[in-house]
């Protein structure tokens, strides 16, 4: 392992910028990512900076229950974002539709159907802590030695 | 004749100042904001269709989840809907916690508004602020009712948890705390002049406007328009209880209106707390079938439900109407246009604490 790649692993572990995307969420998630700004749970000590631009993201956090509008979106908004990225789906409704998924539903899921996710947090919704601990969990195993590992 | 436009501007879907998706297609003629439209439709699950043919039991957790944020109102609204079809009383002791936890929601969705506001703003002490002391408005709900978001704390027939006296003197002290808190920050929003310049006379919504949009809940009153649906509910009635009233009608007077219904918020938990009556918590009934139409005030105003039900208590037909697409119409057809730069449209927009979680369902 070169020095250089050393480094990129250091300071990827302690930058992580996290754009979050609503696909159809009832903001019960939502208010608990932005919770996670809240001194309390300080999201900034840990290196991680919420702002909502896919462009300069490392972590998409995916909310909600994939609505059709978001069929298209979703994959073109992934695509924005500069490798090395990850997606983690926040709460039931990504990963399985929650409540949503019944008969007469509009919803297209689950999310990973039309992206890659690297990790799921589940609950409804889940804690501030628990969203954190996600991020900081995922991003330096998922970023790690990412050179070497790309083919 | 045809309308000279410099270039039509959109903001959104996924815009770094809004937490749900939402697009705002400005027309502008440089920076000066001529007309705006609202896109909607990013967020639309089905609520009501899937609520349709099933008990109330499952319906009861599908009406909470309309907003994550006001999820207590739409818990409530539905639950008072199932009561008054069904002919089922609720216990006085149950009719206080009610107003307490509805009240506890209300503190903590206006302080997040708040914290929108100044967020988008860029004031970002503020916000921080705003945002720490709602985590003591969550506490006090997850002490009381076991959850921070989705609490399903209202049954018919009344609530599922007492409150026990530790989880009371606990709501006292927070509430002692949030009151000290937001008064300090309600003062320095008050009398920010940087503040002011953002928020004083940007986006006025005249009282006659506010009439013709059906503006609703703060957004209404910080225009002059006395009303809300708590002073027709029961309980609200034997609290001594007025509505707050602005009329400067701009950004600055929907944000006051809000920290100052977050004191009388803390006061009507006050009194609750003094006159809460000894007794059951839970009474009995059974569901059955009839039609009402619910109403109750939302933290963003008027919030209606439609409910018709069989004699098993399955939903038939349900139909809601919430407050915020009132809300977003004044916000695009009336505060919008005239606002004389385009950094200032994302912080209207947001003054009227728009939810389109709530709106689309």
């Amino acid at each position: 392992m070169s020095l250089l790649q050393d480094v990129k692993n250091w300071v990827r572990a302690r930058s992580i910028h996290v754009s979050y995307v609503d696909v159809g969420s009832c903001n019960g998630c939502d208010i608990e990512i932005l919770a996670c700004l809240a001194p309390r749970y300080d999201i900034e000590q840990y290196g991680i900076y919420v702002h909502n631009n896919p462009r300069e993201a490392d972590i998409l956090l995916v909310v909600g229950a994939m609505t059709p509008p978001w069929v298209e979106r979703l994959p073109a908004l992934w695509a924005k974002i500069p490798p090395p990225r990850a997606a983690i789906a926040i709460g039931n409704c990504p990963i399985s539709g929650c409540v949503f998924n019944r008969r007469e539903t509009y919803i297209l899921g689950p999310v990973s159907k039309y992206i890659p996710i690297a990790a799921e947090v589940p609950g409804c919704p889940p804690r501030p802590t628990e969203i954190l601990s996600a991020v900081l969990s995922v991003a330096p195993t998922v970023f790690r030695d990412y050179e070497v590992k790309r083919p | 004749m045809k309308k000279v436009v410099d270039v039509s501007i959109p903001l959104g879907p996924v815009h770094p100042c809004w937490k749900e998706p939402a697009r705002i297609k400005c027309e502008t003629r440089g920076e000066k904001v001529l007309s705006a439209e609202v896109e909607l439709g990013y967020m639309k699950k089905g609520i009501e269709r899937i609520m349709k043919g099933r008990p109330w039991q499952e319906v009861l957790f599908l009406a909470e989840r309309v907003c994550g944020i006001c999820s207590v109102i739409h818990n409530m609204v539905f639950i008072e809907g199932m009561e008054a079809i069904s002919g089922i009383t609720v216990p006085d002791r149950a009719a206080y916690l009610r107003v307490v936890v509805n009240e506890l929601d209300r503190i903590q969705s206006h302080l997040l508004a708040n914290f929108s506001f100044c967020y988008t703003i860029e004031h970002e002490t503020l916000a921080m602020y705003l945002l720490n002391t709602r985590e003591r408005a969550m506490d006090s709900l997850e002490r009381i009712t076991g959850a921070r978001v989705n609490k399903a704390y209202m049954i018919p027939g009344g609530v599922r948890f007492d409150l026990r006296d530790a989880d009371r003197a606990a709501l006292c002290a927070d509430l002692d705390h949030m009151e000290e808190a937001v008064n300090r920050y309600a003062r320095m929003f008050e009398g920010g002049p940087l503040i002011a310049t953002r928020a004083k006379g940007v986006g006025i919504l005249t009282r006659e406007q506010a009439r013709i949009a059906r503006a609703v809940g703060p957004t209404a009153r910080a225009s002059g328009i006395a009303e809300d649906l708590r002073l027709a509910h029961p309980t609200y009635r034997r609290l001594q209880f007025a509505p707050i009233v602005r009329t400067e009608g701009d950004n600055f007077a929907r944000i006051m209106v809000r920290f100052q219904e977050i004191f009388q918020s803390i006061m009507l938990v006050r009194q609750c707390l003094h006159d809460l009556p000894a007794g059951p918590i839970r009474g009995g009934g059974t569901c059955g079938a009839g039609e009402t139409v619910s109403r109750g005030e939302a933290p963003r105003g008027e919030l209606s439900y439609f409910i018709r039900s069989d004699e098993y208590g399955r939903i038939t037909d349900i139909a809601i109407r919430t407050p915020s697409i009132m809300n977003i119409d004044a916000c695009t057809h009336y505060m919008l246009p005239g606002v004389t730069s385009l950094a200032d449209v994302t912080s209207v927009f947001v003054s009227a604490d728009p939810c389109i979680a709530c709106n689309e369902r």
